[in-house]
């Protein structure tokens, strides 16, 4: 079972280059709020961030075929993002052409995450979260900020923490789970 | 229920055997909870690299010995991610005491970076050099150069397995490339507690340090390379 971590990402994307819509949908949920939050420090608007968002994936869609893999598929996604984030620092007019024509006539449809789980981005939920993972039991914090924090895949978790590979899939996902539940419950009203 | 999140966690993390990774498209295509989940696991994983965001030019401390920055360029990168928020703007060092910062940094940052100079340097940048910080940053085992010896100057390899080099204060993991970026003087970049040092060396290649090391220390490693 062990890959090296993101390996799934070449196979969503060969899928991807096949059409395969909901590969790209989980990509494009995977990386949606990276992508959000690296335009919002560019952009410093909501609103634009999140367009400029969308017109991020809708260009890794149309695009997708040109991807060869000589990078990690998330800085090939952030260059098309920075790119687009340029256009916006150099063009005054850019507000008066939006990018909705553009959507419309793409070829799929780009969803927007209507300011629910971004909205967590904006204010003191970051901080919150944060501090709600140092509250977890020590065995499900380790495998956690190991892969979330550090990038270790499973197999490296594993030789460091000393447990099945199996286990660290199951810490790393309860430890999800609980901050899943501790969002839902302490800072979204929206489920 | 639990089962096919837990297989959503793990291809969320790549980690997921490539027979199931259909099964698990399909559910998530037809269940919009399944969906709002992945977004938060995202969110998540955002939430920890925020910890190492850099959102305050205060924070950077100028090291005493300023003359190690006469020729260097800062560049003050926010960081989101191992996943990345990167290079919004790049400040000549020369120019950085004018830029009064005691004012509030987000003012600073979103000025600077409508700014003719900021427009023209990342006009100007190097997407290959942003893409080769992208890859300190995200990929693990992008820093991988273990082989070079830097007892000379103090610093220790890691025991097999464990990439960088470390002298029990300083510890920083290196790579050399064989192409320069067009770079005619040090560059570097914060990220967390961590600095990205890239530096020319001989031979038209640059040497690239990630870790806790200080600049004079990155300039003594790559003088003992050079």
């Amino acid at each position: 079972m062990s890959k090296s971590s993101n390996n799934n990402d070449s196979e969503l994307i060969e899928k991807v280059k096949n059409g395969n819509e909901g590969a790209f949908n989980f990509l494009m949920n995977k990386y949606y709020p990276r992508v959000y939050a690296s335009l919002f420090s560019f952009t410093k608007s909501k609103e634009d961030s999140e367009d400029l968002t969308q017109q991020t994936f809708l260009k890794v869609w149309q695009q997708i075929s040109t991807f060869r893999g000589d990078s990690a598929f998330f800085t090939w996604v952030y260059r098309i993002a920075i790119n687009l984030a340029k256009n916006y620092v150099a063009s005054s007019s850019y507000k008066k052409q939006r990018m909705n024509t553009s959507i419309e006539d793409g070829e799929i449809e780009i969803r927007s995450y209507e300011g629910s789980e971004l909205s967590l981005i904006h204010d003191e939920s970051m901080k919150d979260i944060r501090n709600f993972i140092n509250t977890l039991p020590e065995s499900l914090k380790t495998a956690f900020t190991l892969r979330e924090h550090d990038g270790l895949s499973y197999e490296e978790i594993s030789k460091i923490t000393e447990t099945p590979i199996g286990t660290v899939r199951s810490r790393i996902f309860r430890a999800r789970e609980a901050v899943v539940d501790f969002i839902n419950k302490e800072l979204t009203s929206y489920e | 229920m639990s089962d096919i999140k837990e297989r959503l966690s793990a291809l969320y993390d790549g980690e997921l055997d490539s027979n199931d990774i259909d099964s698990v498209l399909e559910e998530l295509e037809a269940d919009n909870n399944l969906q709002k989940t992945l977004s938060l696991y995202s969110l998540i994983g955002l939430s920890l690299a925020n910890e190492n965001k850099v959102t305050d030019i205060n924070d950077f401390k100028i090291e005493k010995n300023k003359n190690i920055f006469t020729n260097i360029w800062f560049s003050n990168t926010l960081t989101a991610a191992a996943s990345i928020i990167l290079t919004l703007f790049v400040v000549n060092y020369a120019d950085f005491s004018r830029m009064s910062i005691s004012v509030d940094s987000t003012n600073k940052i979103a000025s600077a970076v409508s700014s003719r100079e900021a427009k023209e340097i990342i006009s100007n940048s190097d997407e290959y050099l942003v893409d080769h910080i992208m890859s300190v940053i995200n990929d693990p085992s992008f820093m991988n150069s273990n082989t070079i010896d830097l007892k000379n100057v103090g610093y220790a390899a890691g025991r097999a397995g464990n990439v960088g080099y470390s002298n029990g204060n300083e510890k920083f993991q290196l790579r050399i490339e064989n192409k320069n970026f067009g770079l005619k003087k040090i560059r570097y970049w914060k990220h967390g507690n961590k600095m990205i040092y890239i530096v020319p060396i001989s031979n038209g290649r640059v040497v690239t340090l990630y870790g806790n090391l200080s600049a004079s220390s990155a300039i003594e490693i790559a003088n003992s390379i050079n």
